[in-house]
């Protein structure tokens, strides 16, 4: 032979097709992608005009001599945030609002913010460039204090106006990396290869790309960059060709969330989680399939309900006899968490998952990915994946 | 200053704090109520050239205390008139009395009225001051003890000038016994000042400093002073620096009002010489430097004037290096108020409370320089929270007007920078402006009003929100200091917002001489004419009847500065 095979023999994804093939049958049989709602696309045009009303209601409330305020979803509150396994956590139709007004000492500065940051949006729109948040944030840096002011800002705006973020012209800077069999063009008309022996950053402008192509067989979401740099060590996208590899180097960013989202939307190939077993890791993994509360009024465009845990479960630290002296006792804000998690609404229609994390607190103890390298330094790559890969093992 | 002024004055005093100890022992720390009228009537002296005969009358309407009876019966009433004369021993008129009822009495239930009669041979022009004096003796009674209305006219070769002095219905700050402070600013400053449109709030928010034990030099205290004398301070910015103009970005001046046991002046103002001794020294009390603020004592001595006029007057002093900031003269007034109460442990008899009244008005200075550590400590700390009011409220204004300022920029950016004509026009045409200037000039406007609007709004609704009127007026000095303790009595609600407030003192009826416009304006050939109207006929006193009237914890205007501290929080932004 010329060239060595990459990748395993077909038969090695027989299980991954099957799962691949109940997936799309699921799809059918639903109807296909979940209508989308609350946020959806809009024209430059359209934000242009959802601006310019912002401003005349403002306009017409002062005339009547009335203060005028911004009404506001609340974002971040539980009771407007509902639960659909096709979908995840998204926000309820009639939520609770707040109001930001105009005159009022505690909300005039806020309401001034989101003028501020409106009026940057209209330009941007208009004259069709972009900018991050952070280029937002240092437009005038004294004025808006800190980076989360302006986040949060954006978010309400992308909210109230109910269009996305992307549609605002303000990217998120990207922190992800991507590798493997994935081929596409960027808007500018950069033609990339994931395909690499380093990783790719995951692009700022995920709407803009274009003819994606891959032969993947299914997707890695990889949660630490340090896991995900083993892994292309260990060339371990070229040992399970054809596939993909995503981190987001911890909660991931909402680009990265959104290209996992696209390759789903694209391909619908099994997507998988790779996380620590503690239940930062698990909640990692959540946001990635039912989305995040803050996010919550773009789930439809973020969330994969698809994705299925494969490792490193709890369970796995017994079956695999991992040395309890490299397990961790779970801190007080581990369990915390953990109990947050196992009360989230999305828990309940999971009970492999909800099985997992009762081991993990009845055992009090959590492990790292890292803790297989004690088993031997390639057994990640060599055994674990290959093996979950093959015989299906993820939950 | 001699005669009718210090007589009249005295006796006012003296049957206020006859009535003060009758009152307390029925009902401790009850506030006064009734009506007290005097009347001068000077005619040309036959006997003396340019020499008024002068017979001035008070009569006395006391309101009876509940199932207490007359408090001024007849045998009590020689007793008053005893010594009354005993306590003017310098008044060389005779002094009378009768116990008649008049058509006073007529709205009043249960009064017993009697009047004091004397006469006095003066000049003109001692008239015209000693009248100016009396009328701001009563403005200052008045607003300490709002219940007691003063019915004042001046009558002279037939042409009557009559004054009401009252503030009965309007809000005031509850002391400790039995005296209450009222807070419309219209009795400190003048509104026109500052403006009709500028002025939206009318009242001031007192801060009460702590009660301190004055110490007694021993060579007062062997004129037989037993029990303690105990002064309270209260300080307040005038006017309100919560609704804010923008000439109202500095202080200005400072006032001092000084009142004794019973709610008394303890200072009648004396042309002569205008400022007591011990407060020529701005910085002996209180340490202006702190705040940035060089005070120089304010020689601008006018009685006449429809205000309270201060026992005390500072003026800031500008210096060369406040070219860049607004050096509008009119500012905001630092008022301070300090109350000397007398505890002696036992109900105090009458003549012993005007025996302390008498050592406070004639040792004032000494008193407070032994006491001056306690004094200033007390003084500072009421000072520097009211003046921390004001640096809250520039503060939040700037704050405010810069948040305004980058809202009205980015709505001008948006409409500036539009394509669409139909929402160009629109904007232009909901704000009725001409062109983008206009509509920038009319949207500045807009916000700046409606957040002034709220501020009032803010005012009127800490009314709104008031606990009943309570009648607590018996509170330790502890309480006094706690701001818990301290009850805002107001009127009914939106009366406040009323820019034609009109102050206890009104000016009704007759017109009033040229001759008592101002002691220095005097020309007696015009009196003594009589070239102004004739009598005219008796007035029915309007009253002051504006504010609301219901109570408020004075704590809701400490959270009101207290929110306004989120002005200044970083990332306050909801």
């Amino acid at each position: 032979m010329a060239f060595a095979p990459r990748g395993p023999e077909a038969s090695f994804f027989q299980v991954l097709d099957q799962h691949r093939a109940s997936l799309l049958a699921a799809l059918r049989k639903g109807g296909g992608e979940p209508a989308g709602g609350g946020t959806r696309l809009a024209t430059s045009s359209e934000v242009l005009a959802a601006i310019e009303n912002v401003i005349q209601d403002i306009i017409t409330s002062l005339a009547r001599n009335e203060a005028p305020a911004f009404t506001i979803d609340n974002r971040s509150s539980w009771e407007n945030i509902k639960f659909e396994d096709s979908v995840g956590l998204h926000m309820v139709s009639h939520c609770t609002t707040r109001k930001i007004k105009s005159d009022s000492p505690k909300s005039v500065k806020t309401f001034a913010l989101i003028l501020k940051i409106l009026s940057m949006i209209y330009k941007l729109v208009q004259s069709n460039t972009y900018a991050t948040k952070r280029d937002i944030y240092y437009t005038d840096s004294q004025l808006f204090g800190n980076q989360t002011v302006v986040d949060n800002i954006i978010n309400d705006i992308s909210c109230m106006l109910k269009v996305p973020r992307r549609s605002l012209h303000i990217l998120s800077t990207s922190k992800g990396l991507i590798a493997g069999d994935l081929r596409y063009i960027e808007e500018d008309g950069t033609k990339v290869n994931c395909a690499c022996a380093t990783a790719v950053a995951v692009p700022s402008n995920i709407q803009g790309i274009q003819n994606l192509i891959t032969d993947a067989k299914f997707l890695l979401i990889v949660e630490k960059d340090a896991t995900f740099q083993r892994l292309l060590d260990d060339s371990f996208c070229t040992k399970m060709s054809p596939c993909i590899m995503v981190t987001g180097k911890g909660a991931p960013d909402l680009n990265t969330r959104l290209l996992v989202k696209k390759l789903w939307d694209t391909f619908h190939i099994p997507i998988f989680t790779l996380v620590d077993a503690d239940p930062h890791g698990i909640e990692i993994m959540c946001i990635y399939k039912y989305g995040s509360m803050a996010m919550s009024f773009e789930a439809h465009n973020l969330t994969v309900p698809a994705i299925r845990w494969l490792g490193l479960l709890p369970s796995d630290i017994k079956r695999l006899n991992i040395p309890k002296g490299t397990l961790i006792p779970l801190t007080k804000q581990d369990q915390m968490k953990l109990d947050s998690v196992l009360k989230r609404p999305y828990i309940t229609c999971q009970p492999f998952w909800r099985k997992e994390m009762e081991i993990m607190a009845d055992s009090k103890m959590k492990a790292e990915i890292q803790a297989l390298t004690f088993l031997s330094s390639d057994y990640l790559s060599r055994v674990y994946l290959p093996n979950k890969l093959k015989f299906g093992g993820w939950i | 200053m001699e005669g009718t002024a210090v007589a009249v004055c005295e006796i006012l005093k003296y049957l206020i704090i006859h009535w003060r100890c009758e009152t307390a022992r029925i009902s401790k720390g009850a506030l006064l109520e009734g009506e007290l009228v005097i009347s001068i009537e000077a005619l040309n002296s036959k006997h003396q050239a340019n020499t008024l005969h002068c017979v001035t009358t008070t009569v006395n309407i006391l309101k009876r205390v509940a199932s207490a009876g007359s408090i001024f019966g007849g045998l009590v009433l020689k007793k008053i008139l005893k010594e009354i004369q005993s306590i003017l021993p310098g008044l060389s008129a005779e002094l009378s009395w009768t116990s008649e009822e008049t058509s006073y009495s007529q709205d009043v239930s249960g009064v017993t009225p009697f009047q004091m009669i004397f006469e006095v041979h003066e000049k003109p022009r001692t008239l015209m001051t000693d009248s100016l004096v009396i009328k701001n003796f009563l403005r200052k009674v008045i607003t300490v003890l709002p219940k007691i209305r003063f019915n004042f006219s001046v009558k002279v070769n037939g042409i009557l000038s009559m004054e009401i002095f009252g503030a009965e219905n309007e809000p005031t700050l509850n002391l400790s016994n039995g005296i209450a402070l009222v807070v419309n600013h219209q009795h400190y400053v003048s509104t026109p000042k500052f403006g009709a449109t500028e002025l939206l709030c009318s009242r001031i928010h007192p801060v009460l400093g702590h009660p301190v034990m004055l110490f007694i030099p021993d060579d007062v205290a062997k004129m037989g002073l037993l029990g303690e004398l105990i002064l309270t301070p209260a300080a307040a910015l005038c006017p309100c620096p919560k609704v804010f103009s923008n000439q109202l970005n500095r202080i200005s001046s400072a006032s001092i009002f000084l009142y004794g046991p019973s709610g008394l002046p303890l200072i009648l103002l004396n042309p002569e010489q205008p400022t007591s001794t011990i407060f020529k020294d701005t910085s002996y009390f209180i340490n202006w430097k702190k705040h940035h603020l060089c005070m120089v004592p304010n020689l601008d001595f006018n009685l006449d004037r429809d205000l309270v006029l201060p026992d005390v007057s500072y003026q800031v002093e500008s210096s060369e290096g406040d070219q860049t900031q607004n050096m509008d003269p009119q500012g905001q007034t630092l008022l301070l108020f300090l109350f000397v109460d007398f505890h002696s442990g036992f109900p105090v008899q009458k003549m012993e409370l005007w025996g302390v009244h008498t050592l406070l008005t004639t040792h004032l200075s000494a008193i407070l320089t032994e006491s001056h550590s306690v004094v200033q400590d007390s003084i500072q700390v009421a000072v520097d929270q009211a003046l921390e009011q004001h640096h809250h409220a520039v503060k939040a204004h700037q704050k405010l007007q810069a948040s305004l300022s980058v809202a009205v920029n980015s709505i001008m950016s948006i409409m500036t920078g539009s394509t669409s004509s139909s929402f160009r026009k629109t904007c232009l045409q909901t704000l009725q402006a001409a062109d983008t200037q206009e509509f920038g000039t009319k949207l500045h406007k807009s916000f700046h009003e409606i957040t002034q609007n709220r501020f009032l709004h803010h005012c009127s609704r800490e009314v709104k929100q008031l606990l009943p009127e309570k009648n607590n007026a018996e509170q330790s000095t502890e309480d006094a200091h706690e701001n818990s303790s301290l009850e805002l009595l107001a009127g009914t609600s939106g009366q406040v917002e009323n820019k034609s407030l009109k102050r206890g003192s009104l000016r009704q009826g007759v017109e009033e001489t040229r001759a008592f416009r101002s002691p220095r304006a005097l020309n007696p050939s015009e009196a003594a004419l009589g070239r102004a109207e004739p009598t005219a006929a008796p007035l029915t006193p309007s009253r002051n009847r504006t504010g609301p009237r219901s109570g408020l914890e004075d704590a809701l205007w400490l959270q009101e500065i207290s929110n306004l501290s989120e002005w200044l929080s970083p990332g306050s932004a909801s």
